[in-house]
């Protein structure tokens, strides 16, 4: 599919937030995204995450005969490939600019800077060496794939474990894991691309630019450098003319992104080390967080209530006596009745009304509790009172107060618990919370 | 400020009571329209094991003998007299591409664009010349379809006063299968705006010029600043304009007008939120529905 280009407003929005040093993720000038790394279950299986931008690194070895003018040295080849699923640009036969682009400037990065040791993996000279093979696939391309292919590159390739090998003499024996444990490729240095992205002619700079970033951009700078300080590979385009102290201040900047950027290399292998030999779990099933808030589903979280009787009924035991603030249900006609009216009102016996109350913390207690089980028709009967529950029928007729003037009355509920009516409008609630408050 | 934040909640199905007495015919790849052979096979079906099987998502439609099914969600077909609103993504020798939300971009060509004045002449190698001055990359326009090519794309033509290059509004894109066809395409709302319903799915939506410049001929943008009432009714329409396509209601110009009236007692902003939007929605609907029956 082709490209949607964009609109002429949203590129000069762009340049403009650009030019007051605004970026549209909040981010300062020179700040990175957040970078996540994260390992598989096998060695040399790593997902790195530059903010949305992810890239699938994936080393593998195998032995074969090295090549005619380099008989002692093994053999690395890289590919990057652009998956159809990172953008609706990338189609099977479109993407050829951009690949070869990335591809070169990766190859350049690990493979001219001698970051691994090819020496090392050499085993017969002349006849058979170990053939170490990157793959890196991006997922999602949200800006500056070159930085997060780098990152997953140098990540997959200190992860990775080749078989060992021995030589005796003439007699090659090669060790599958179980036999022994497979041994870590000899890497001197990582060496990490930090782009640059130029606006107007040079004048601004960002670090780290995402898709629409790039989109409205003139050139771009790739450092690539190691912890060192030492840098391994420079390129720039866009055909933007860059003057020398431009490019020392990115360097200067570079060194410091590196820094951070190995940093968190480091302890993110550490980590998967240390949880490997604990024999804790790993893997990219164990990396996705299925906590969150965020995640895709919540699962209903059962909530025990066997023991809310006795809860309730602690509390009625512990209650002190209410204060004088007492409403009794005034009954208008038989089966009709209101039930306070939010003004300090004592109708009736301060005993009647007290019992009365205390009930009806039980019942709001059982109540709360029942909304969140989210069981409708469920009826509620007084708890903490030791006569049955009358169970009426059920209709959806909110809140039944039948009472007996000179019993205790009983008090029904259905679930659908909206204020009391036309009687009381409104003042249920509020009674409620005071005598929450005289409860406690 | 006051930031409003939302839990992830499942998504309730489109409400069955759309209030339609027929009920349409939906199918999904694969599924069998009919196993009677008589039929003639149309568009987005193809013959499989003496079954008739639809090939896209969609609603079956049938005229007498022909079967074909019309998909849901596509690309913009382009049929001869369509409106389509669409911007310039590359400007070629003697036509411009035009990007219509279709598989392949559309052309405009030179010749069928009018020049400054109205004049009807040749044109000569100094207007290719000058063809960034009309229209450069990046640009909105309005033009009808002249002719489909046999691989699907589409040809436009400006040959009209009321088309040319849009100055200041707003795009909404939606689905080109939510505009309804009607006779008219320009519509000038009584609440204070206009609006170009594209059938490729872009709506164009602009504030009412006070008088009708004749010779411009669609090429100067009108660049003055637009009134903040003027902006508050184009917002607020887009925002209809939005809840009316999550409900998957068709686009014309009395569901938008209807839409509006039904938002008015709502803030702008607040019928981005699902409830009020389902809330207006259903009131456009009835109102639809009052005046249809």
């Amino acid at each position: 599919m082709k490209e949607t280009p964009l609109s002429n407003c949203e590129r000069r929005f762009l340049l403009r937030a650009i030019e007051e040093k605004k970026r549209l993720d909040g981010r300062q000038t020179y700040d990175y995204r957040n970078i996540k790394i994260s390992f598989g279950t096998d060695y040399g299986c790593c997902i790195v995450e530059l903010g949305k931008t992810r890239v699938l690194g994936q080393v593998s070895c195998e032995l074969v005969s090295p090549k005619l003018n380099r008989a002692t040295e093994g053999i690395l080849f890289f590919n990057l490939e652009l998956s159809q699923m990172a953008a609706p640009a990338f189609e099977p036969g479109r993407q050829s600019d951009l690949l070869v682009k990335l591809n070169r400037l990766l190859e350049r990065c690990l493979r001219n800077s001698k970051c691994i040791d090819t020496e090392s993996l050499c085993v017969v000279a002349g006849e058979k060496v170990w053939q170490i093979r990157v793959d890196l696939h991006l997922l999602n391309h949200d800006g500056n794939i070159i930085d997060a292919a780098s990152i997953a590159a140098i990540v997959a390739l200190c992860h990775f474990r080749r078989p060992d090998v021995s030589v005796q003499g003439d007699e090659v024996t090669l060790y599958t894991p179980e036999e022994r444990d497979p041994v870590p490729l000899s890497i001197h240095h990582m060496p990490i691309c930090v782009s640059f992205a130029f606006f107007q002619q040079g004048t601004y700079l960002l670090v780290d630019p995402n898709e629409r970033e790039e989109r409205v951009m003139d050139g771009l700078l790739v450092i690539a450098m190691n912890k060192h300080r030492e840098i391994c590979t420079i390129q720039s385009s866009g055909g933007i003319m860059l003057l020398k102290d431009q490019v020392l201040r990115c360097s200067k900047i570079a060194g410091v992104k590196v820094l951070e950027i190995t940093e968190l290399i480091q302890k993110a292998l550490e980590n998967d080390q240390k949880v490997r030999k604990e024999g804790g779990k790993f893997g990219f099933a164990e990396s996705i967080a299925s906590q969150r808030i965020t995640a895709f589903k919540m699962e209903k979280a059962p909530i025990d209530t066997s023991d809310v009787e006795e809860k309730a009924e602690e509390i009625i035991a512990e209650a002190e006596p209410p204060s004088e603030v007492v409403s009794n249900p005034v009954l208008w006609t038989p089966g009709t009745a209101q039930i306070g009216e939010g003004i300090e009102n004592s109708w009736g016996d301060l005993e009647d009304s007290e019992k009365e109350e205390e009930d009806e913390d039980g019942t709001d207690e059982a109540i709360i509790l029942d909304s969140l089980k989210m069981d409708t028709g469920v009826e509620v009967s007084n708890i903490g009172s030791q006569d049955a529950p009358i169970v009426l029928s059920d209709s959806e007729e909110e809140e039944m107060i039948i009472l007996e003037p000179d019993k205790n009355p009983k008090k029904i509920r259905t679930q659908t618990i909206s204020a009391k009516q036309e009687k009381a409008p409104s003042k249920k609630p509020v009674k409620k919370r005071k005598k929450k408050r005289a409860a406690n | 400020m006051a930031v409003e934040m939302r839990l992830p909640v499942a998504r309730k199905p489109l409400s069955e009571s759309v209030g339609r007495d027929t009920k349409k015919h939906l199918v999904v790849p694969g599924d069998t329209i009919t196993t009677d052979t008589g039929f003639m096979r149309g568009h987005g079906t193809y013959m499989g094991e003496e079954k008739l099987i639809a090939s896209v998502a969609g609603s079956v439609e049938r005229v007498n003998k022909l079967i074909c099914v019309k998909a849901l969600k596509t690309r913009y077909n382009g049929e001869v007299g369509d409106i389509v609103v669409g911007r310039i993504t590359e400007v070629q020798q003697k036509r411009w591409k035009v990007e219509t939300n279709s598989r392949l971009d559309s052309v405009l060509l030179l010749s069928s664009m009018n020049l400054p004045g109205g004049e009807l002449r040749r044109r000569s190698a100094e207007d290719e010349l000058a063809m960034r001055g009309f229209l450069q990359e990046g640009d909105l326009i309005s033009a009808e379809v002249q002719a489909v090519f046999s691989d699907g794309a589409v040809s436009l033509h400006t040959r009209s006063l009321k088309y040319g290059k849009l100055g200041q509004g707003v795009l909404v894109q939606v689905s080109p299968s939510l505009v309804k066809r009607q006779k008219t395409h320009f519509h000038d709302l009584p609440c204070g705006a206009s609006v170009i319903l594209g059938n490729n799915g872009f709506i164009w939506i602009y504030p009412t010029p006070e008088h009708k410049e004749e010779d411009a001929g669609g090429f100067t943008a009108n660049l003055e600043p637009v009134s903040l009432a003027d902006r508050e009714v184009i917002s607020r329409l887009r925002n209809c304009i939005v809840s009316l396509v999550t409900q998957r209601m068709m686009l014309y110009d009395t569901s938008i007008l209807y839409c509006y009236e039904a938002s008015l007692p709502h803030q702008i902003k607040d019928l981005l939120k699902p409830e009020i939007m389902e809330e207006v929605v259903m009131e456009t609907r009835q109102r639809l529905l009052e005046q249809e029956g």
